[in-house]
């Protein structure tokens, strides 16, 4: 057993390792992350994730849901630390897999992966806690300066393969689901049909659709890979959103990323911004970033063929949240967020899009905002671009309270008493 | 950013008197009394603990200007957690609205009671104005909390100052009032109490503690006593949602036990909880509702630039299980018509 393997079984018990493995891993880290470009790009399939904040023992349990590393793809879309109590642990852990695994673990910067938020926010204090010194916090910062800022999923499948081993592919196949939605056991719990005009179904979560198709059979078919879809267009994934100062994301090759977040400018924004039910660009309550339209988004997708932009950075009750005709989701993986919110959390994946024969399909065109009148919980769209991925959330919740087997420190969350 | 700023999760702490009382647990409150034994008075005198430390982490942030915060938090509370008590500003708003209002019966003169007073320092930032004549003020809490504030006025040049060239301003910590015991918490004429001035009951998360049909007889002690009434209450609401029952859930285990919540579970409820209590009208906001609709957009501005917020969401959701409601009857409260 490597020494790498032996610090992954180590914090994956949740306990911190020592300070100069934790030198050495970072350096190392940085080595492999000064490789990558500003802009990853990742092939599916892939399981997208979204805030973690230190929330170690549920980022046990996104592993339980979505698979463990490396049988699955993973890409983080930053905010590992902060907030929670074991930023530490879930930081190094996932920066292990990274170094282990740099092909299956894709990280990327969010905006709390900088040094003057850490300190407000509590991974600075954890690490003064933890090692009695700020050095680890300080190797941990220089390596957040590296993380790339943002991904480029290709190879996203127009349908989905199934989501557990009791459903056979071909039953999928048929299928022609754009939107599935399990639980933490692989159980459906709704269904989308692509496009076909009453079927979006609206109520949403937890109701609806299983019956609609193929139900989940004996089957058994064993064969997770290979499905049968056809790719469609990128999918874009950043911490954030989007810069009135990057129309393309070319643009975001350019920037210098190799320093702490700015205070404002285009790599402020990508890690600040948020989507909001408002016409071009508007002021953020967060005093960074910007708000950004579904005009925005609508024409940055079709400029950049992308089919979607998959972001974090935002509380959503469901654990993922569509919007704009499903040209933007938000996907929040840090379940009762802060112990206290009492959220669910979810992870979205996309599947490989089978031998690319046909159709390279990139038509996110035309912005038709077709009929109207459904809309689901999660759904905030009235018509989805027709080659859009096909999507699977996973949702879960937090992890039993008996799982967190360190010394009970309660988690104890403020209210005004 | 300087380090008095930076919080330490940690301190959060929970149940500070927790070890008292452990094998009580809550098994229901015991009918008709306090919501539960003296560990829950322990725990409550708890969150006044808590509530001084927001307080102050707030002023040292510049979200609020309260010069005299600092004198009711010990040292050894370690370093200030970090909070968003934009509630003041809704309350402020109110009894400000209150003592503006010059068209009483006696013009000017005016008296408030605030339950559950704690480390509030409302009292002298009120006196602390130059406009503010005739005004009485009343604070009722635990014997030990009213002591401990007591000693610390009276210790305290810049607070006692404030109250001192008047001494009919601040009339009584009063010492007698237990919490929880509705006997004790007769204030009368020989308490200071004026039954026939324009009167303000504010209770910041303090009934919320109390058996609801206590908490009823508490409103209905001072009904009874005076015709130019009001009434202030802040506390949480709606238990049913995915925060609310996580905040219950937090809550208990932290042994507080609100019964208000599961009484009074809507916005709307608070708005019939004060029209059967007997006030003429009565209205009722979230806190998420009043920020939204009350603060001006330069205060939101300014707010929003204090540091990055990065709790946006969280703040929406704490502060909307949160109701700021309000009732009156009798004169001395035209200004609130207008709000």
């Amino acid at each position: 057993m490597s020494d790498l393997d032996k610090a992954i079984a180590q914090l994956r018990a949740c306990r911190p390792i020592p300070e100069a493995q934790v030198r050495e891993l970072c350096h190392k880290a940085r080595e492999l992350l000064i490789e990558e470009g500003n802009v990853v790009t990742v092939a599916a399939p892939v399981t997208i994730c979204g805030d973690i904040h230190g929330q170690f023992h549920d980022l046990m349990e996104l592993f339980r849901v979505g698979g463990d590393p490396p049988d699955t793809n993973y890409l983080f879309m930053g905010d590992f630390v902060d907030r929670g109590f074991y930023s530490l642990e879930s930081f190094l852990l996932l920066l292990c897999l990274k170094v282990r695994y740099p092909d299956r673990m894709t990280l990327i910067r969010g905006n709390h992966e900088s040094r003057q938020i850490t300190t407000v926010y509590g991974f600075y204090d954890e690490c003064v806690r933890k090692y009695g010194s700020a050095n680890v916090w300080r190797y941990c910062c220089d390596v957040f300066d590296y993380l790339a800022l943002g991904a480029i999923v290709l190879g996203a499948s127009n349908t989905l393969s199934p989501p557990n081993e009791h459903i056979s592919s071909e039953d999928y196949a048929d299928a022609d689901i754009e939107i599935e939605v399990c639980n933490a056991d692989g159980d459906i719990m709704s269904r989308f049909q692509r496009r076909d005009n009453e079927q979006r179904s609206p109520n949403g979560a937890g109701a609806s659709a299983g019956s609609k198709t193929g139900p989940p059979g004996s089957g058994a078919s064993g064969s997770s890979g290979g499905s049968t879809g056809n790719p469609t267009g990128a999918v874009l994934c950043v911490h954030g959103g989007l810069s009135p100062l990057i129309d393309t994301v070319d643009k975001i090759r350019l920037l210098d990323r190799k320093q702490e977040v700015p205070h404002e400018g285009a790599m402020c924004d990508l890690l600040w911004s948020d989507p909001d039910e408002i016409d071009g660009w508007g002021l953020s309550p967060r005093g960074a970033g910007f708000l950004f339209g579904a005009d925005i988004v609508k024409v940055f997708n079709h400029r950049n063929d992308l089919s979607l932009i998959a972001r974090a950075h935002q509380l959503v009750m469901e654990g993922f949240k569509e919007m704009f005709d499903a040209s933007i989701v938000t996907v929040w993986s840090a379940p009762n967020y802060c112990y206290r919110c009492g959220n669910v959390a979810a992870v979205l994946e996309l599947s490989e899009g089978g031998g690319g024969e046909s159709i390279l399909a990139r038509s996110n065109g035309d912005v038709g905002r077709s009929d109207g009148g459904m809309r689901g919980v999660m759904m905030e769209s009235d018509s989805a671009p027709k080659n859009g991925p096909a999507r699977r959330y996973r949702v879960f919740q937090a992890a039993p309270q008996d799982s967190r087997g360190m010394p009970a420190k309660k988690p104890v969350a403020d209210y005004f008493l | 950013m300087a380090a008095p700023s930076i919080p330490n999760l940690l301190s959060l702490r929970g149940s500070r008197g927790g070890g008292r009382g452990r094998g009580s647990r809550r098994g229901g409150p015991p009918g008709g009394s306090a919501a539960s034994g003296p560990g829950h008075d322990t725990t409550i005198q708890g969150t006044d603990t808590d509530a001084s430390v927001s307080r102050l982490s707030a002023v040292d942030m510049g979200y609020l200007d309260d010069p005299y915060a600092q004198y009711f938090v010990q040292n050894q509370m370690g370093p200030a957690t970090r909070r968003l008590p934009i509630i003041n500003r809704a309350l402020d708003r109110l009894i400000d609205a209150f003592l503006s209002s010059e068209l009483g019966p006696e013009a000017g003169r005016k008296q408030i009671v605030s339950l559950g007073a704690g480390t509030d320092t409302r009292c002298f930032r009120l006196f602390s104005r130059n406009n503010v004549t005739g005004l009485i003020y009343h604070e009722v809490d635990f014997p030990t909390i009213s002591s401990k504030k007591r000693q610390i006025v009276q210790s305290t040049p810049a607070l006692r100052n404030t109250i001192a060239p008047d001494p009919r301003k601040l009339s009584a910590t009063l010492p007698r009032a237990r919490l929880g015991a509705a006997p004790a918490y007769r204030m009368t004429a020989s308490t200071g109490l004026q039954s026939d001035i324009p009167t303000l009951l504010v209770s910041e998360c303090c009934l919320c503690y109390l058996q609801t049909s206590l908490g009823k007889d508490v409103i209905k002690h001072f009904t009874e006593q005076m015709q130019d009434l009001s009434i202030i209450i802040y506390e949480p609401v709606k238990p049913e949602d995915p925060f609310g029952k996580q905040m219950v859930a937090n809550l208990a285990a932290r042994r507080i036990h609100m019964p208000t919540l599961e009484m009074y579970r809507e916005p709307a409820d608070q708005e019939t909880r004060l029209t059967e209590a007997g006030f003429q009208t009565s209205k009722a906001m979230t806190v998420e509702a009043i920020w939204k609709q009350w603060v001006s957009p330069e205060e939101k501005e300014r707010v929003d630039e204090l540091e990055g917020l990065d709790e946006v969401e969280e703040w929406n959701l704490l502060a909307d299980h949160y109701v700021v409601a309000w009732g009156w009857r009798g004169n001395g409260f035209q200004a609130w018509d207008d709000i």
